[in-house]
């Protein structure tokens, strides 16, 4: 695959292009700011980018704005954001264009090779890598609200690995059950929410992200 | 034709309002133009009074003098001045016994008449403390008993208090502008009711009459443009007051700041640096046991990893509450509508703030609005809450407003009471309207400027 890495800390980023490189990955970009990152999103349009948020010269949410400029110029465009800290509004932010290839990841993630790999590939290939801390918050918020309560505690936990957009097969590992008995679980939780069921693990996060959006009215 | 004859009808009972407003004015006039005379009046007659009586005394000392005319024009004289000296002490005495409720009352009555609120600054009488010694300290001098301090602090006060030198200049001012006014009209009525009755005069007193009921409506109003110039608090008092407020807000501050820091000082004390502690231990322990036990070593290391998390999970939150990284990020728009969306309840956030306001006022704004949230949710029990966010002529405004039980309190002490002294400290605000049963409003204000 080719990469475009975009992160200002310098041991992060090289530590990146080494994992990435050892992985059998292009690294095509390896950038430290935020014009630099958009113009490189843009004129090498890789496979997948990661980005950090917090990019010079302003050290606000350059990386951010600009992998959403990038992905206004090319739709779809898998992009991985990096960050200290995860944020409901962001994760709404990135999602809104509702075209897929998303991941938002604490920097933490990057402490476990194999799940972090395994993150860029799936936002490469279109689907979406939420953190787990993000997909907390954003059913956490909602647990108050009517539709969730009809959830059982095992539907809930079903409901946010999907969130985070694993497939019913990472679910079943990770929940030591069979792949089975998850997509019966996906049928009542698609069935319980009134979601028309689908096969492709991108539309079900969108689709439930966009559920738990409608729950409520503010920005 | 129809249109004509029905705006005159309608006029007509306007015109009567109009005549019967215009007594009115006269009415009330006449009323505040009296208790103007009497207000002012008091110092002034007592002065003439004991002016023209005692003139009369004493130039009867030596009016069976028979010597010079040199002499007794010096005796006269000497009469005269003591007499004078008499008016002087019977002022000043006046003065001090009623000067202050005399001013007080013209600021009620500003209050009342004008709506203009005129603050008084009079200096509180400094507490008596008794001394070891058995003395008794009044805040001036140090004496035996106690009764005596304490009138002598009450006197000190009424005379010392530049807010009372004030005071004297206001019923200096008054008297030679607000009361010839005020009396004049009422001199014009009842003078002109004196002469009326006289024989042949009538004509004449009418005229007076007809003038004074004329002047009435006009001839309180200079009390207007007098009071609120005069009335005032001291120049110098204000600064007074001006310099506690200040110093009780550089009080707080400094607390405020010696509290962050031991908080932070101790979350990074407990948290991040014992862990790093126990990850060296990790590492350390791992590479000892590399080559004797490789399968150990890699559980060492695992669990290191794990701590690893576990600190940077405590530095996140740590950083969280010394400055919330959107709000570093996109500043306080943002950062409040990342805190709508985590909060417990359902909040709406409105804005209509241009631009980023100066930092430390964006910081200040935003822990102020989560900390109305988190009371709204957690001591008002609301299930809705709306923030808007707007700015206007320099100045930027939160207004909170939730659907919970109401009866918050600014009381000393209270969270809000703390949030006030915080905008305090920038020049802020805090308004509030909290009846029992809800809902709660809750306008912070704060001067600044946009980026």
């Amino acid at each position: 695959m080719r990469v475009v890495v975009a992160e200002d800390l310098f041991l992060l980023r090289d530590g990146l292009v080494r994992l990435l490189q050892a992985h059998g990955h292009d690294v095509v970009a390896a950038v430290d700011t935020g014009p630099a990152a958009l113009s490189a999103l843009i004129g090498e349009q890789p496979d997948v980018a990661i980005v950090d948020v917090r990019l010079p010269p302003t050290f606000s949410d350059e990386g951010l704005q600009a992998a959403l400029a990038a992905r206004r110029e090319v739709p779809g465009l898998p992009v991985l954001i990096l960050s200290q800290h995860v944020e409901q509004l962001y994760a709404r932010e990135l999602l809104a264009d509702g075209q897929g290839g998303i991941g938002y990841q604490l920097k933490d993630r990057v402490l476990d090779a194999g799940q972090f790999l395994d993150a860029v590939e799936r936002v490469a290939a279109g689907g979406t890598a939420l953190d787990p801390q993000v997909v907390s918050k954003l059913l956490g918020r909602l647990s108050r609200a009517d539709p969730l309560a009809v959830l059982t505690e095992r539907e809930r936990s079903v409901l946010a690995l999907m969130a985070e957009g694993l497939s019913n097969t990472a679910i079943a590992s990770r929940l030591y059950l069979s792949e089975g008995a998850i997509s019966k679980y996906t049928t009542t939780i698609f069935a319980k929410l009134a979601l028309a069921p689908g096969e492709d693990t991108n539309r079900r996060v969108r689709a439930v992200l966009a559920y738990l959006d409608a729950g409520h009215d503010s920005p | 034709m129809k249109d004509v004859t029905s705006r005159a009808t309608r006029r007509q009972p306007e015109r009567a309002r109009d005549r019967h407003w215009r007594g009115r004015e006269i009415a009330q006039g006449i009323c505040r133009s009296a208790v103007l005379t009497g207000l002012l009046g008091v110092i002034p007659a007592v002065g003439l009074a004991v002016g023209f009586f005692g003139s009369q005394d004493t130039l009867s000392w030596s009016s069976k003098l028979t010597a010079p005319l040199a002499v007794r024009g010096l005796a006269a004289f000497g009469e005269e001045a003591l007499a004078l000296w008499w008016v002087v002490v019977a002022v000043v005495a006046t003065f001090v016994l009623l000067g202050r409720p005399l001013s007080q009352a013209a600021r009620r009555l500003a209050q009342r008449w004008t709506g203009v609120q005129i603050e008084a600054g009079y200096r509180p009488v400094p507490p008596l403390t008794r001394l070891a010694t058995g003395f008794w300290w009044n805040g001036y001098a140090y004496l035996k008993s106690e009764g005596e301090a304490r009138r002598q602090a009450s006197l000190y006060s009424r005379t010392s208090d530049p807010q009372a030198r004030r005071d004297a200049l206001w019923l200096l001012v008054a008297s030679v502008t607000v009361l010839p006014v005020a009396a004049l009209s009422l001199a014009g009525l009842t003078g002109g009711i004196c002469v009326a009755i006289m024989p042949g005069l009538l004509g004449w007193g009418l005229i007076m009459i007809a003038a004074g009921l004329v002047l009435s409506p006009a001839g309180w109003r200079v009390f207007g443009y007098i009071a609120p110039r005069f009335l005032g608090p001291d120049p110098r008092s204000r600064l007074d007051q001006r310099v506690d407020e200040l110093e009780s807000i550089r009080a707080d501050l400094t607390q405020t700041q010696a509290t962050e820091l031991e908080r932070i000082e101790r979350g990074l004390h407990d948290g991040a640096q014992a862990r790093l502690v126990a990850l060296g231990l990790s590492m350390g322990t791992a590479e000892e046991l590399i080559d004797k036990n490789p399968a150990a070593a890699k559980e060492v290391l695992a669990t290191a990893r794990a701590s690893a998390t576990v600190a940077l999970d405590e530095l996140r939150s740590l950083v969280r509450g010394i400055n919330p990284p959107v709000l570093a990020e996109r500043g306080v728009v943002d950062a409040i509508r990342a805190l709508a969306l985590d909060a417990p309840v359902d909040v709406t956030v409105t804005s209509s703030v241009p631009a980023r306001p100066e930092r430390p006022i964006e910081a200040a704004l935003y822990f102020t609005v989560a900390e109305l949230i988190t009371n709204a949710a957690k001591h008002a029990r609301a299930s809705q809450v709306t923030v808007h966010l707007g700015y206007d002529s320099d100045t930027l405004t939160a207004i909170v407003t939730d659907d919970g039980i109401g009866g918050a309190t600014n009381a000393r002490g209270s969270g809000l009471s703390g949030i006030e002294r915080r905008m305090a400290a920038l020049g802020g605000r805090l308004d509030m309207e909290s009846p029992s049963g809800g809902p709660t409003l809750i306008t912070v204000t704060v001067p600044c400027v946009l980026s």
